[in-house]
């Protein structure tokens, strides 16, 4: 994954603002010179001594002397011979899948019932969809942790005043796994559903109500009319929608970290957690570095998936 | 197009529990410790106090704190704008050959891991003794915010009309001067929207900011949020509730501004729920 700065050669197409008949016009490469510098400075060239580190022994000695060796493909052969990685990778694909699911099942359900309410209801549910979604994830993951709290949060009181669960008063939500993941999808699903159900809603504005019309006059039930002529038109949107949710998902870090560190043990371990905590908790930067690089690799099949829709779905580059 | 009652009561439900969590953040910053440790919850505070955002905002380090996140932060914010306007009329008014190329990399590298760039910054940062400082922050920052940028402001000079660029130059005005009197001032909203997409992205961050900074009185107001949590002494839930709304509240206020471009700019892989 190079750049090379843009050789300012530039065809010459119609209205460019270029001098026609001159020497190639370098406007462009002076305009881009600020941001190339810095986007190689800040990202292609971390990227390049990430993988270069993965191929190191770089530890929490090298940072204090600098020395470090080259390793070859230790790191690797020993992450994939290591069965807590194993475990973190099918963690982070089961929990991802369930964020995703979750999150887009109730996005696509708000959406269409924002097609369905009064203006009044509309405009209530779009200010609190935009206040779940505006909330820092720092700030709610701390919420999360007041609302779960064992003893006084009032999620357990919620819990013990059903009474099928037994005195629920001091559950600790983040002292065991099960819990926990539950706590945690609630936390994503609750930030993640506002962004799916308005962006599928601003679609679903879009799709020609005569098409609706002509269908219930066939005699289709609204179920019918939403699967059939309402998902068609919706379908773009939700590919792009789940591919994103998905790369996020994949990527959360802070409310697992706050909420339950990746514990107890490292049973709420994902893929992002794992790796903190090998670099920056043990300080197997050459480790982590090389779990990085295989999280990375596993995202770019993902992300060309998602850039090559953007390019369909009108984005002229 | 009829609307079923049972939509609006639906709608009605899903509101309320959806709230719920902003609800009892703002309901425990304003209750007295000892509404807050009770077995019943108070589903509104019986005697509203301030007294848990003058706890929080006399913390040791909120001020320090403070300073360091609008330091860093508008820094951020005026780089991104400044080197990001050039870059984005670059991809938008003009062609050149890998143009399409330097898109793509901009996209992909919005979808890249956070530990993916924060180890081998942390490692190179840490080799040139810029752990702890403004500039190792700022850096790590515009990694995030500054292609974000690029991309949305792209997008507000593509919609701006050849036929204003072509008057201009029928005037006689040269492609600098186009671009400074004419694009520039045309795409005034999208350097707002940006704007306040590289606010949150910076103002939001807690693991560069956590990781790098190593030193309480370097931390910026996301970590200072964490550190109420004390699982020895007890976690003090008011005082944390409270600094909560003051964090959330300029975002919330700045969501509220931009959310007419959130939906249409954010397919870009924007603001991170």
């Amino acid at each position: 994954m190079t750049v090379e700065t843009p050789t300012g050669t530039q065809k010459e197409t119609a209205p460019a603002p270029s001098a026609r008949g001159r020497r190639p016009d370098l406007t462009p490469l002076w305009l881009l010179t600020p941001a190339g510098v810095v986007i190689t400075l800040v990202t292609l060239l971390p990227i390049v001594y990430l993988v270069y580190t993965s191929f190191t022994n770089y530890d929490q000695k090298t940072l204090f002397t600098g020395e470090f060796r080259y390793t070859g493909l230790e790191q690797y052969t020993s992450l994939l011979s290591s069965g807590a990685f194993w475990r973190s990778l099918l963690r982070t694909v089961l929990f991802t899948a369930a964020m995703v699911a979750g999150s887009m099942v109730i996005g696509m359900a708000v959406s269409h019932l924002l097609t369905r309410v009064s203006r009044f209801w509309r405009h209530t549910t779009t200010v609190v969809l935009i206040l779940a979604w505006a909330m820092p994830n720092v700030a709610s993951s701390l919420v999360w942790n007041w609302l779960f709290q064992p003893g006084y949060g009032v999620v357990n009181w919620a819990l013990a005043q059903v009474r099928v669960f037994g005195d629920t008063t001091s559950l600790n939500w983040a002292g065991d796994p099960a819990l926990a993941y539950t706590a945690i999808w609630l936390l994503i699903v609750w930030q993640a559903v506002p962004f799916i159900a308005l962006t599928l809603n601003a679609a679903e504005q879009q799709v020609p109500p005569e098409y609706q019309e002509a269908a219930r006059l066939d005699g289709a039930s609204e179920f019918t009319v939403y699967r059939v002529i309402t998902l068609t038109f919706l379908r773009p949107t939700l590919l792009l929608v789940t591919i994103l949710s998905v790369i996020w998902d994949y990527n959360v870090f802070n409310q697992i970290w706050l909420f339950s560190g990746g514990g107890p043990g490292d049973s709420t371990s994902t893929l992002g957690v794992y790796t903190y905590k090998t670099a920056f908790v043990g300080f197997q930067i050459g480790q982590g570095a090389a779990i990085s690089v295989i999280t990375t690799v596993l995202l770019l099949g993902l992300t060309a998936l998602y850039i090559r829709n953007l390019l369909r779905s009108g984005e002229d580059l | 197009m009829s609307r079923p009652r049972l939509s609006n009561v639906l709608a009605a439900i899903f509101c309320l529990v959806w709230v719920f969590p902003v609800y009892w953040m703002i309901n425990s910053a304003f209750k007295p410790r000892s509404e807050l440790l009770t077995t019943s919850p108070h589903f509104v505070p019986y005697h509203p106090t301030f007294d848990n955002f003058v706890t929080a905002v006399t913390q040791a380090n909120f001020l320090t704190n403070l300073r360091n996140s609008v330091i860093v932060v508008s820094v951020t914010v005026v780089l991104s704008i400044v080197v990001g306007i050039f870059a984005a009329a670059a991809l938008s008014r003009f062609r050149f050959t890998g143009r399409r190329a330097i898109l793509v990399v901009i996209l992909a590298v919005q979808m890249l891991p956070g530990t993916a760039l924060l180890i081998p910054m942390f490692a190179l940062f840490n080799t040139a003794n810029l752990l702890g400082t403004y500039f190792a922050l700022i850096l790590a920052y515009l990694a995030t915010t500054l292609p974000f940028s690029i991309w949305v402001m792209r997008g507000f000079f593509v919609a701006i009309p050849k036929e204003i660029e072509e008057a201009a130059r029928c005037d006689g005005a040269g492609t600098w001067r186009i671009l400074v009197s004419v694009l520039f001032p045309l795409v005034g909203p999208g350097v707002i929207a940006t704007s306040i997409f590289a606010f949150i992205a910076a103002w939001n961050d807690y693991l560069v900011a956590y990781t790098f900074m190593q030193d309480q009185s370097r931390y910026t107001l996301p970590v200072w949020l964490a550190s109420f949590t004390n699982p020895i002494s007890g976690t003090d839930y008011g005082g944390q509730m409270a600094a909560s709304v003051i964090f959330s509240l300029p975002v919330v206020v700045f969501f509220l501004f931009i959310q007419r471009n959130l939906v249409a700019g954010m397919s870009a892989g924007a603001v991170k729920g």
